[in-house]
């Protein structure tokens, strides 16, 4: 019975009938040759190996550039060069984090105030509505709300650090449905 | 001098804001949509901030957003480019009550010549020619009677609070006035619920004249000479060129020198655009004023040679325009095609995904464009593609060279109006220099005004 099977270059595919090792040395011809695709039937048995491509014809995405940090009370002078990140893609979420992103453009705060305590860290559960940041925009305080309840899993912003539209905050890992 | 400058604007003119900034040794900071991200500005500029989904109302336009990323980039002067918050009386005070300098004009200038009546009003005060025309609105028939007897014939009656077209009339003859005047009125009323009218002189075969201005804040104006852009459709320009082939340098001594005498007054700064009616004896009149810089200002950097986008930059920093201008003369002629993602016979929007893109180059061929191979262009925004630009000695060479130019562009992928661009240059009227603002409507086929 003919099974196809695909690969990504390294990654080892499990299919009936397949000798993993055979799999294994065809990677390898394809690595040595330069190959990005290579398909061929043998004793009834049809494999099709395909690199998954890192790269199209798109013009590489602009990483966002360093974004120099405000003076704020950030003792810090050196500019702090956000990493470059690439700004189509967040970090990658695990399938049932739902992604709280900046709706406006502005500096982070991860608490009410400088001495106060933060209004979340990893690991505390929220509520849907429930005060997240503080996002400051042209002297304005605006409070960032949680639209999901759950459990805070990822920060991915600095206390002071400048945020654009659309920028990830956080990961929230939902429990079922709200 | 600024040392970093926030562009508020994107496409070509985003990019070219860039270069000056760039000659300038100025920082540059792009502001985009998420439709945006892969521009050529975002890409060019030093940082980046994204500001907003595609749409211009939530991005571009959004004033908080802009301050904010200016804020966040710490940058001391904003340029605004062409549309968006240009002309924008609010986002420059707000860029001021920010300490941040608008490259534009004062918030109160912008505000004047934004409110059109207004503009026309103080430009008449210091010495001006407008439209001859009713002062406001026209009450009733005898007062009809009067502006009709003052104005002279052939005039028009047009609604005070609308447009398009309706409560507009014609009148040629005296005994066409009355009736005029009263449906006028009343299609006013039913339209746009006020049957205010007011009426002024119908100027026939019109030729769109404007005059490119520059100011320093120190009340110093310029004239960098006409641009000639008669050649519209549906009121959008499509065609530019200088200098006009039926102004004559008495004209343009005498408009120019009104030019610069009313803006001084007025106390103008940065660049600007006067835009007037020629008729067909000749007699120009000022429609309105453009507080910014215009999409054609190639065709004028191309016969005096001085780079006005560089030159409202140190303008804005507060530089001397003697310094920044100098001396200069008009060399020549220049042509600029408008070349817009649009279908060239049904002007249909064609956005989309550019598969292929050369453009033309050589002696006297420039072009503006934010687009490359590969590029998605936006349904969100102007259908502008690209500028291009031939300049020749004369105008028979300006022309010539467009024509290579045209041919050697290639786009593929959209549709665009280049084909229409090499349709006009072939007609013989436009090679004598002989339209009005009905021409390309007529190329085109489009009946009526």
């Amino acid at each position: 019975m003919a099974k196809k099977t695909k690969s990504g270059s390294g990654a080892g595919a499990h299919a009936e009938g397949v000798d993993l090792i055979e799999v294994k040395r065809l990677l390898a011809f394809m690595q040595e040759n330069g190959l990005e695709e290579f398909e061929y039937e043998r004793s009834g048995v049809h494999i099709r190996l395909k690199k998954a491509s890192t790269v199209h014809a798109a013009p590489p995405v602009a990483a966002v550039p360093p974004v120099a940090a405000p003076a704020v009370a950030a003792p810090a002078h050196a500019p702090a060069a956000a990493p470059a990140r690439d700004p189509a893609q967040p970090a990658s979420p695990a399938a049932d984090v739902h992604m709280i992103k900046s709706p406006i453009v502005g500096t982070y705060y991860s608490a009410p105030s400088p001495e106060a305590e933060p209004f979340v860290t990893v690991g505390t559960r929220v509520e849907s509505g429930q005060v997240l940041c503080i996002i400051e925009a042209m002297k304005l305080m605006n409070e960032i709300e949680s639209d999901v309840a759950g459990e805070v899993v990822q920060i991915l912003v600095e206390n002071g650090h400048p945020v654009e539209y659309g920028e990830p905050l956080f990961g929230i890992r939902t429990q079922g449905k709200k | 001098m600024f040392k970093k400058i926030l562009i508020a604007n994107r496409g070509e003119i985003a990019l070219r804001i860039l270069s000056a900034c760039k000659e300038l040794g100025v920082r540059t900071v792009a502001v985009y949509s998420e439709a945006d991200r892969h521009a050529l500005h975002v890409r060019f500029a030093d940082e980046a901030v994204c500001i907003g989904p595609p749409r211009s109302a939530d991005s571009y336009l959004n004033i908080p957003h802009v301050i904010s990323a200016a804020e966040i980039t710490d940058v001391d002067a904003i340029h605004p480019g062409y549309g968006f918050l240009s002309e924008n009386a609010n986002f420059a005070e707000v860029c001021e009550a920010s300490h941040i300098t608008f490259i534009g004009p004062s918030p109160d200038v912008i505000r004047m010549m934004g409110e059109k009546d207004r503009a026309r009003a103080e430009m008449a005060a210091a010495g001006l020619p407008v439209i001859p025309g009713s002062a406001g609105v026209v009450p009733d028939e005898e007062a009809a009677k009067e502006v009709a007897a003052e104005v002279g014939l052939p005039l028009m009656i047009k609604a005070a609070e609308g447009g398009g077209g309706r409560g507009m009339r014609v009148v040629r003859t005296k005994k066409e006035l009355i009736p005029a005047f009263q449906t006028a009125r009343s299609e006013a009323e039913q339209a746009f619920g006020s049957s205010n009218v007011y009426m002024e002189k119908l100027i026939e075969h019109p030729r769109h004249i404007e005059f490119q201005v520059l100011g320093d804040r120190h009340g110093n104006v310029i004239h960098l000479g006409e641009r000639e852009c008669t050649l519209q459709r549906r009121h959008q320009k499509v065609l530019e060129e200088s200098p006009s082939t039926v102004l004559d340098a008495a004209t343009r001594e005498r408009v120019g020198k009104q030019v610069i005498d009313a803006l001084r007054k007025v106390g103008y700064s940065s660049a600007g655009t006067v835009e007037f009616l020629r008729d067909v004896t000749g007699e120009l009149y000022f429609i309105e004023m453009n507080a910014r810089i215009q999409v054609e200002h190639p065709v004028t950097e191309m016969v005096t040679q001085v780079d006005l986008v560089k030159s409202q930059i140190r303008l804005a920093a507060g530089e001397h325009l003697d310094d920044v201008v100098g001396p200069f003369q008009f060399h020549g002629h220049a042509i600029e095609c408008r070349i817009n993602a649009e279908d060239p016979e049904t002007f249909r929007p064609s956005p989309g995904h550019i598969t292929a893109f050369r453009v033309p180059g050589g002696p006297g061929v420039r072009v503006d464009t934010a687009a490359y191979s590969d590029a998605v262009i936006p349904p969100y925004y102007d259908s502008l593609v690209a500028k291009l630009v031939t300049y020749g000695r004369d105008r028979a060479e300006a022309i010539v060279r467009m024509e290579g130019a045209l041919d050697g562009f290639v786009v593929e992928g959209i549709k665009t109006t280049i084909p229409l661009h090499k349709r006009i240059l072939a007609e013989p009227d436009f090679e004598a220099g002989k339209f009005d603002t009905h021409f390309l409507d007529r190329l085109t086929g489009i009946a009526g005004k």
